[in-house]
């Protein structure tokens, strides 16, 4: 009972005071409950996509977002995860729960490469270098076609678990857990040397972070993030093909990221639960099903006009104001701090938002 | 909560239908040349058998309602997925029939199988699906391929081709030993015939003069027809499945080249090549499946009647057509809709299609026989697409070779 | 095969160089890294063709109109879609991204995805050592060589092409001094996506025309910049040439490699970057100066 109470009292106090953590918690539970309430394979098809695809979205913004390394090649690292728990698992008659660590692991060595070969590149270039690196990974999959399956991929992998509901499960869950976990090693110690390093990373050196080390865990990080989710799809659809690297893929998280709200984590992960259900949708009507990209396009456009730094934090900023003192985040329409009890006035809110802005 | 919304959505747009029409669903990219003929052939199957009131089951007449369901295969693999459990959990089709790209299909054969649905392939040629089938009979057993013939075969088709088109070679050019270069995309498909290619050409009294394997996406082959130019090659043999293909064929024609183009040119079998090569790939020849010859006493009424009513000849991809009567056959003769008393029906069965006479082995493939599953060779001559090949089908015409 | 290798390379250097420095422009002076360039190209080509095939209006007429039409609609997209979004870069980057993809399915919906072929502008073949030069490709070089030409003549011998450097070197210098940055920006935008609808028109008869053309170039483009240095024209050209080069080299040399000509280039690039991070012609970073 005490323990029961002790529970309430937490989540009254650290959860149902700000908006956003509320929504954070009516969304996972009801993720977790969904199957019992409306158990729909289609559904259910959809959304383990949806989760797969926000775990990949997530690995992308603790890169991009938070350290700046703007990766246009994500996708080296979720096909690498495809490929290499498909093979392993294939040629090797290894367990699929053990190869997609493999898999991850793979990714995560491509990372470090990656990121090596990084270091000293800077903004635009790494964005328009990285954007190579899937594409000469493609050139050498059709190049050993015995070895990769070529245009054909790798297929007829064995399911990590069989039935709808338990594959949603299994992709919620890991969704849940990765995507958790990232968020908190970005606000962690090791987050805040990565904003450190985005923001100024001649100051962050003159600090003493060794930079190098930082850029390359965190391309590893992100990669084994990115290579897990390329693993678990891989399996669920039984096949790992060369569509897992392709250009339009890295683009796809890119928008994903950039469109939920970058250096958030949560921001992608919203990104995909509302464009790829969207985009589904969209493709299941007769007569305009084949203009789904089209009319994803123009949407996509269309909210960046009205909130340029994407969807998550506008709405932020319309449910929640900071507290021009101690910098803690309230709900609107509260009139005083819930922390050190200063006055929040909106005008004194707003302005602080510009210039934060700026 | 926004599940919800999207669940509601979703059932608001999945469509009401009538309990009593067979539900088949047609599955292609719509966008492209591939899924327009899945559709068109499907399309064409119906309205005949609703015409003629339906297909009778179990003594009942029952029309045909279709689904079309964009794949997005060539943009997406897990878009093509998700439209096969959509069609078969929302709209409830009983059937399916097309795919295309072969990594989709792969993916989508498992989706089909989970539900122990029918699926009718016309046009994924990656022998792998039908190996499933020999593997994992009872899983497996529900797919069929009604179109393409597997890479083994057409390598045959190609060869029993190719010599004939070398013994006019050598009449034209009084050589002996014709030099072939061989011009294929790198891809999974083409692999098992340029080794076949390389180890039977010699034997075939014919010089390989060099393989040059652009990639399956390349729109540009000016260096690789350079180098083949200078190899002084007289025939160019071909595996495109891509632009390239129109890039080949222009760029002889533009280069007024006295090799003949043969082989397999995807972009070939279809109407607009001609325009699309800018009026310059004449004398450039590939395999196909349709044209106005007498392949079986269905092709040509049906050839025309496509014609007629899309304005222009059939793809492979037509073959849906086929896919919906051997359904037909099977349902009527079987008394009902039950797949697993369909699948031995259509197993035993031999059904004289629209581009051939098809009978099903034990991966579920088409049977391989000269003038029966083999298809036709065509040439492009003076802006139209011209059958030759086999000579001994009523309705085909002379080969011809470029002025020396 | 020397011959072939020169030749070869040559002309498709050309091509390259036409929409590499476009590319580099728009970035340097105005920081926008236009992913939907390539697009214009694309949008060009299928001007041309409707144009030339459904309307019969001649090749110079359906030339110019192409160019005019695609210039215009890049400036009404910038002023609609871009500059809104202008302080945010990553914001930017995604509206040219989704401009590329609406365009893509735009001319999926109208044309399909069917390959579409114009007819060249002069016909007949050339044959130089043994090599046989398609007119066509002639043409191309031709073009680009005069393009390139004029570029440098605008850039470096009109006041306008003195203010866009300006603007390149220093924006905030050059906004203090005067100038209109924003008119700038538009100037280099309508320049540079004129250069892209001109290789668009030139180059599609060499090529087919169909909604996902705009991808192969991008990358190659992509490549080229990086490796020449981002908003250099002189590293523009060059690594245009070594991309063409090197792909003519891989598939001359290695025919049944033809298809790793991509791969090989793109190497080249990565190989590049590591002992130049700022690329052969590229300024050295801030930080580092």
């Amino acid at each position: 009972m005490y323990l029961l109470r002790r529970a309430w009292a937490e989540m009254r106090n650290e959860i149902l005071v700000l908006p956003s953590r509320t929504l954070v918690l009516v969304w996972v539970v009801g993720l977790l409950l969904l199957p019992l309430a409306y158990d729909d394979a289609y559904v259910l098809r959809i959304l383990t996509m949806t989760c797969i695809f926000a775990i990949f979205a997530a690995s992308w913004d603790l890169l991009a977002g938070y350290t700046g390394q703007v990766n246009f090649g994500h996708a080296l690292f979720f096909g690498a995860g495809a490929y290499g728990s498909a093979l392993a698992s294939l040629k090797l008659g290894v367990s699929p729960w053990l190869t997609i660590w493999l898999g991850a692991a793979v990714a995560a060595l491509f990372g470090y490469l990656s990121g090596y070969l990084c270091l000293r590149l800077r903004g635009s270039y790494l964005s328009l270098a990285t954007l190579a690196f899937p594409l000469i990974g493609l050139g050498l999959l059709f190049a050993f076609p015995d070895f990769s399956g070529g245009e054909l991929g790798v297929s007829g992998l064995q399911r990590l678990i069989v039935g709808p509901t338990a594959n949603y499960y299994l992709a919620c869950v890991s969704m849940l857990v990765v995507v958790f976990g990232l968020w908190l090693i970005a606000d962690s110690r090791f987050g805040i040397v990565l904003h450190a390093i985005r923001d100024d990373e001649v100051a962050a050196r003159a600090s003493g972070i060794n930079t190098p080390r930082y850029k390359l865990a965190v391309f590893a990080l992100s990669a084994a993030a990115a290579g897990f989710s390329g693993a678990l799809l891989a399996h669920y659809l039984r096949v790992a093909g060369p569509s897992t690297l392709e250009v339009a893929l890295s683009f796809q998280v890119v928008i994903w990221g950039i469109f939920g709200g970058v250096a958030t984590i949560y921001g992608p992960v919203v990104a995909v639960f509302i464009l790829y259900p969207l985009t589904e949708w969209l493709g299941s009507f007769r007569h305009f099903g084949e203009l789904r990209l089209l009319i994803f396009a123009v949407i996509v456009l269309l909210v960046l006009l009205f909130m340029p730094r994407g969807l998550t934090p506008w709405v932020r900023d319309r449910v929640e104001a900071q507290c021009p003192r101690c910098k803690q985040r309230n709900s609107v329409w509260r009139k005083i701090c819930r922390l050190c009890g200063a006055p929040l006035q909106a005008q004194v809110a707003r302005a602080e938002r510009l210039v934060g802005h700026q | 909560m926004r599940h919800t919304i999207l669940a509601i959505a979703l059932a608001v747009a999945a469509p009401f239908a009538a309990a009593q029409s067979i539900k088949i669903a047609v599955l292609g990219p719509m966008n492209f040349v591939q899924g327009e003929n899945h559709w068109a052939g499907a399309e064409m199957a119906r309205d005949e058998i609703n015409k003629a009131g339906g297909i009778s089951v179990g003594g009942k007449k029952r029309t045909i309602e279709l689904v079309k369901a964009d794949t997005n295969e060539i943009q997406s693999v897990p878009d093509a997925t998700n439209a096969v459990e959509r069609v078969i959990t929302r709209d409830k089709v009983d059937f399916l029939i097309g795919g295309f790209r072969s990594e989709a299909v792969l993916a989508m054969q498992e989706v089909a199988m989970d539900y122990k649905k029918m699926f009718l392939g016309a046009g994924a040629a990656d022998a792998k699906l039908g190996e499933n089938v020999e593997k994992n009979y009872d899983r497996y057993k529900y797919w069929f391929r009604i179109t393409p013939t597997k890479a083994p075969d057409l390598f045959r088709t190609l060869m029993a081709v190719l010599g004939d088109i070398g013994n006019q070679v050598r009449t034209s050019t009084r050589t002996d030993t014709p030099k072939v270069a061989i011009i294929a995309e790198k891809a999974a498909w083409t692999e098992a015939i340029v080794k076949g290619l390389q180890a039977t050409l010699p034997k075939m009294k014919m010089d390989v003069v060099g393989t040059w394997q652009p990639s399956a996406v390349a729109t540009d082959v000016t260096a690789e027809l350079s180098a083949i130019e200078r190899a002084n090659a007289d025939i160019v043999f071909t595996l495109l499945s891509g632009p390239v293909g129109i890039s080949l064929g222009r760029q002889m024609g533009e280069r007024n080249m006295k090799a003949v183009a043969f082989g397999i040119n995807v972009e070939g079998q279809k109407d607009e090549f001609w325009q699309a090569s800018a009026g310059k790939a004449n004398y450039v020849s590939t395999l196909d499946t349709y044209a106005e010859v007498e392949s079986t006493p269905k092709t040509i009424p049906f050839v025309q009647a496509f014609k007629k009513r899309y304005g222009k000849a059939p793809t492979y991809n037509a073959a849906t057509y086929d896919a919906i009567m051997i359904l037909k056959a099977a349902i009527e003769q079987t008394g009902g809709m039950d797949a697993d008393k369909l699948v031995p029906a259509i197993e035993k069965m031999e059904h004289v299609g629209t581009a051939g006479t098809d009978t099903f082995d034990k991966r579920h493939d088409l049977v391989w026989a000269v003038g029966k599953t083999s298809g036709i060779a065509v040439q492009w001559q003076d802006g139209k697409k011209v059958p030759f090949w086999p000579p001994n089908i009523k309705g085909m015409q002379p080969y011809k070779m470029p002025a020396r | 095969m020397l011959q072939d290798i020169l030749v070869t390379g040559l002309v498709n250097g050309g091509v390259y160089a036409l929409l590499a420095i476009g590319f580099s422009l728009i970035f340097g002076v105005a920081r926008i890294v236009n992913i939907a360039h390539t697009a214009f190209y694309m949008l060009a080509a299928y001007c041309f063709y409707t144009l030339l095939t459904r309307f019969n209006v001649g090749f110079a007429l359906a030339g110019v109109l192409s160019v005019l039409g695609v210039t215009l609609l890049s400036l009404v997209c910038y002023r609609l879609v871009i500059e809104p979004v202008r302080e945010h870069e990553s914001a930017v980057l995604i509206s040219t991204i989704a401009l590329g993809l609406i365009f893509q399915e735009l001319m999926l919906a109208a044309y399909g995805g069917n390959f579409l072929g114009v007819p060249s502008t002069i016909e007949g073949v050339m044959r130089v050592g043994g090599v046989s030069i398609p007119y066509q490709r002639l043409l191309i070089l031709a073009v680009a060589a005069v393009m390139l030409i004029a570029t440098w003549f605008f850039l470096y011998r009109t006041r306008v092409g003195l203010a866009i450097r300006a603007t390149a070197n220093d924006l905030e210098v050059a906004n203090l001094m005067g100038m209109n940055v924003h008119r700038m920006a538009m100037v280099t935008v309508a320049f540079s996506v004129g250069l892209a609808a001109i290789a668009g028109v030139v180059a599609t008869p060499v090529t087919a025309v169909h909604p996902f053309m705009w991808l192969d170039p991008l990358v190659t483009m992509l490549a080229i910049v990086v490796l020449g240095g981002l908003g250099s024209l002189k590293g523009s050209i060059i690594g245009a040439l070594i991309i063409a080069y090197v792909e003519a080299i891989t598939v001359f040399t290695l025919p049944e490699g033809a298809h790793l000509k991509g791969a090989v280039a793109l190497g080249i690039m990565v190989a590049v970057l590591l002992a130049r991070p700022e690329g052969l012609f590229g300024v050295a970073f801030e930080e580092e100066r």
